[in-house]
């Protein structure tokens, strides 16, 4: 049914050019779209927002090229890949520990802090493993959609998910999560 | 990895996979940054195409004789309709068919009011 309304709201835009529909698009993507990028950056707030932008303005000029093969949520999904890949690779990743930096400035509650955490964990991963592991556990994807966003073979997906837990367990495990 | 790391791991990430951001102006910013130029560039080739298929398939409709391929099609068809009615008379049985009309007033208005509402009512929701 959701991906009915997606498909109508999707047309809208399409066909008739409709912004009130891609706004209501935009509304109900924004969390997990900015979510995601949360993740990939490691808590900084301000460059999720700006990739997040990025990835809806990309949707909406390129609107007319979804084909619905996949569902909408995907094909989004895998333009913010491609958006935080392009964004990798032109900045370089200037360190993790910069973007790490600017998350612990902002965190100040205790909610914060487990968010810290989970950064803290997230950053002794590969981007790949990071962008598996967040697309998982956090964003609740399988392994077949999570192969559509990135474009990688299934087996690399496993691969990646299972290197990027065995090092979440060891950290965990020193960190004294294990009860 | 055995099953308590993925159960530590999985409890770990529970509350992140919970978190919703607010939008906090988001939708607003994003919908004011959108370009107009390019999508009206692109809507107006649409345009052109669906306005280029429409007199082409006009031209070619009178140029191949539409209009007598089309009255055989609907002859054809209104001859099939009345065939197998025909078909259906004579050989429907005698007995008397129970057909309540409450039930056949029931399906005329689902299909005449309801189902042109629900369509009315979704289409007026993405708009």
């Amino acid at each position: 049914m959701a991906e009915l309304t997606d498909i109508a709201l999707v047309t809208q835009v399409a066909v008739f050019h409709n912004k009130k529909a891609f706004d209501q698009l935009v509304r109900k993507y924004q969390s997990p779209v900015r979510r995601f990028f949360l993740n990939q950056t490691l808590g900084d707030e301000q460059l999720s927002d700006d990739l997040a932008q990025d990835t809806f303005i990309k949707a909406y000029v390129s609107i007319t090229k979804f084909r619905g093969m996949s569902s909408f949520s995907t094909w989004l999904f895998r333009i913010a890949y491609n958006v935080h890949y392009d964004y990798i690779r032109s900045h370089h990743q200037t360190g993790d520990i910069d973007t790490f930096e600017v998350a612990r400035q902002q965190a100040s509650s205790g909610d914060a802090g487990l968010r810290m955490d989970i950064y803290q964990a997230l950053a002794l991963l590969k981007e790949e493993e990071r962008t598996c592991i967040t697309l998982q556990l956090i964003d609740g994807q399988p392994i077949d959609k999570i192969s559509d966003i990135t474009g990688m073979p299934q087996n690399t997906v496993k691969s990646h998910l299972k290197r990027g837990k065995d090092k979440l367990a060891n950290y965990l495990k020193e960190n004294g999560y294990e009860r | 990895m055995n099953d308590n790391e993925n159960i530590l791991i999985e409890s770990f990430f529970k509350e992140a996979a919970l978190q919703q951001i607010e939008d906090n102006g988001f939708t607003e910013r994003v919908m004011a940054n959108l370009p107009a130029g390019e999508v009206n560039l692109a809507h107006r080739l649409t345009r052109l195409w669906t306005w280029f298929c429409v007199v082409l398939g006009g031209v070619l409709f009178f140029l191949l004789n539409g209009w007598d391929s089309l009255k055989s099609s609907i002859n054809m068809l209104l001859s099939t309709i009345l065939t197998g009615l025909d078909v259906f008379i004579t050989t429907a049985p005698t007995t008397d068919l129970r057909l309540n009309p409450w039930l056949i007033l029931l399906a005329l208005a689902f299909v005449l009011i309801f189902l042109p509402y629900q369509t009315y009512r979704k289409l007026s929701a993405t708009l």
